[in-house]
């Protein structure tokens, strides 16, 4: 099965009418270690790091892929489009996604996804029918079933950050069949693995996607355990099931309004109140909020969020981490001191 | 007790022995670029000062961003938390440390018992740090002392506009060119450091009395400008400079 690669700088691309023209859908996520040296070329240093290293790994990818889709994550990589439609020679396709959730955005999202399968029917000669898209949201339900299943067990089991994300990456890179396969593994596996170790001390993660490990090895080496998040690469990708009853790209739309709301959509409000629900349900006093360099969305949010959780007597760090794959100890002291305040 | 705290910072390596509540020794050495070369002659040299053996310490924390190179260690801790106990130890009451260093900037929140609160540091950039400052002496061509002694008797503050330290030193240049009076020029390299600190620490979480540690804190200009926007007195310890090492000689005797 080809590969059709996606930039989206949130969870707003709609995997399942790629998976239904019979694509595999492959998140980009840059390559921390390649760096963003040919993207530089095209978009300014003072952009952000990630967008510039999707860039710079779509550059390098110009045959591995069928095609290249992008999604309105935030508005500042959303403009990156014409960029990448200039510099990259495979089909290009565009999906809107409205920053509001209301009943107009709604029939706008709809029209934007409606739009989206007639230019890939019309680019691929393939016909994306109902019952394809159902079969393609089924698959995605059991992925995201799974992923919830085994996510619930990083507060009780020994389960790194680390390992975490590299489950997060799995599910959006690699062919589907392949990953219910390996989520099949984790779930014989993690169930059995040892308690939530006593040295570690449990946090909520928030803010920009974490899109390498560094940043949750950094976490884990600071003596914190990542044990609800609201990323893209995390929980908003897994949250909610997309809805089965209802005509396929209806469901969708349904879907992405419901989805724990990232920064890059407003108001901030049930942002906010999703952090404070998922603070309550497990039973956690520590987040940990951080936005990468030139994220300028989770920025904006920060003060409010980061006041609005103290407010409620949650102990909160708002870090600024860099796009990087060596260990950064000026982050590093920041956590283990958060860590410590927390013992 | 006897126990051992050593800061390794990124300019320089300090440390500290403490016997019961008595400091006994302390020393500023440059880190260098081989840490791990610094803190072991340090700590050889200090042994030999005191006429002591190893063996007669009974524990030693190490501190400061390079403290994981301290194999033999009991114990590392933070720098936030070890330039907190070291306040503690030095000034009791203190409510609010600012601790700048050749790297970073902190600022500590103590509660009435003297535990930390809360913690702001400077974003990953050299302004407002000792290196800064390094780099502003270097472009006016005077030692740090007496940068630091000139700006008292400025009689104003230029404005520097830019704080990230490379365009800083090309505006600093330009002043020069332009004949401004040097005082003048270090006057308002201090009142931008000042003000970009006092933003940082956010002003409602400032509470007396307050101190200043690290190697800056030698600097008066800085402090004076710091009282200046904090509308506060600051004192600094005897111990400033080592005040990291201090405390993470305390911290030692409760491990």
């Amino acid at each position: 099965m080809q590969t059709f690669a996606y930039f989206d700088s949130g969870h707003e691309f709609p995997e399942e009418i790629v998976m239904a023209a019979g694509f595999t859908p492959y998140k980009i996520l840059g390559d921390v270690e390649a760096g963003t040296g040919a993207a530089d070329e095209y978009l300014h240093t003072y952009f952000c790091p990630f967008a510039r290293g999707a860039l710079n790994q779509a550059l390098a990818a110009d045959d591995d892929w069928a095609g290249i889709g992008f999604a309105h994550g935030c508005d500042a990589t959303n403009r990156h489009y014409d960029v990448w439609r200039r510099h990259l020679g495979q089909p290009f396709f565009w999906v809107n996604t409205p920053m509001k959730t209301n009943p107009t955005a709604r029939v706008f999202h709809r029209r934007g996804l409606d739009d989206f399968r007639a230019d890939l029917e019309k680019a691929y000669g393939v016909a994306i029918t109902p019952e394809k898209l159902a079969a393609a949201i089924r698959q995605s339900n059991r992925i995201k079933e799974k992923m919830r299943r085994l996510a619930a067990l990083r507060a009780t089991r020994d389960i790194t950050n680390p390992e975490y994300f590299e489950m997060v990456r799995t599910a959006v890179q690699e062919p589907r069949d392949r990953v219910l396969e390996y989520l099949g593994e984790l779930e014989r596996e993690w169930p059995a693995r040892p308690a939530f170790p006593r040295a570690l001390v449990p946090v909520l993660l928030t803010g920009s996607d974490v899109t390498f490990p560094g940043w949750m090895e950094v976490m884990e080496e600071a003596g914190l355990r990542v044990v609800r998040d609201d990323l893209s690469l995390g929980e908003r990708y897994f949250h909610a099931a997309i809805p089965e009853t209802v005509e396929p790209l209806k469901a969708l739309v349904e879907y992405y309004a419901l989805q724990p709301q990232p920064a890059t959509r407003v108001p901030s409000d049930r942002r906010l109140d999703y952090l404070k629900t998922a603070l309550w349900e497990s039973g956690l006093n520590a987040v940990v909020s951080q936005n990468l360099k030139f994220c300028e969305p989770y920025a904006i949010d920060a003060p409010w969020i980061v006041n609005e959780l103290k407010k409620q007597g949650i102990r909160i760090i708002h870090l600024e981490r860099e796009y990087t794959p060596t260990l950064d100890h000026q982050a590093l002291t920041r956590l283990e001191t958060f860590r410590q305040l927390l013992e | 007790m006897r126990t051992i705290g050593i800061d390794i910072g990124s300019t320089t390596t300090k440390i500290a022995v403490l016997e019961n509540d008595q400091l006994l020794y302390t020393e500023i050495v440059p880190t260098g670029y081989n840490v791990d070369k610094a803190w072991r002659e340090l700590l050889a040299a200090t042994l030999e000062n005191l006429r002591l053996r190893e063996s007669e310490i009974d524990r030693l924390v190490a501190t400061g961003y390079g403290r994981n190179s301290v194999d033999i260690a009991d114990r590392r801790i933070t720098e936030i938390m070890c330039h907190a106990a070291g306040i503690v130890y030095s000034r009791p009451g203190t409510r609010s440390v600012i601790d700048i260093g050749g790297q970073d900037s902190k600022f500590i929140q103590l509660d009435a018992d003297g535990n930390v609160a809360d913690f702001k540091m400077n974003d990953k950039c050299a302004a407002g740090t000792g290196r800064f400052l390094e780099v502003m002496a270097r472009a006016l061509e005077l030692n740090l002392e007496d940068f630091g002694r000139l700006s008292l008797v400025a009689n104003r503050a230029v404005k520097i506009s830019s704080m990230c330290t490379v365009f800083a030193e090309s505006e600093v240049i330009s002043l020069i060119s332009r004949g401004e009076e040097r005082e003048n020029i270090i006057a308002g390299i201090h009142e931008s450091i000042a003000g970009r600190v006092v933003s940082m620490m956010g002003r409602s979480g400032v509470k007396a009395p307050v101190a200043m540690t690290g190697g800056v804190a030698r600097n008066q200009g800085i402090r004076k400008a710091l009282e200046e926007k904090l509308k506060l007195n600051i004192t600094v310890p005897e111990t400033a400079q080592v005040n990291g090492a201090v405390g993470a000689a305390v911290l030692a005797r409760k491990i």
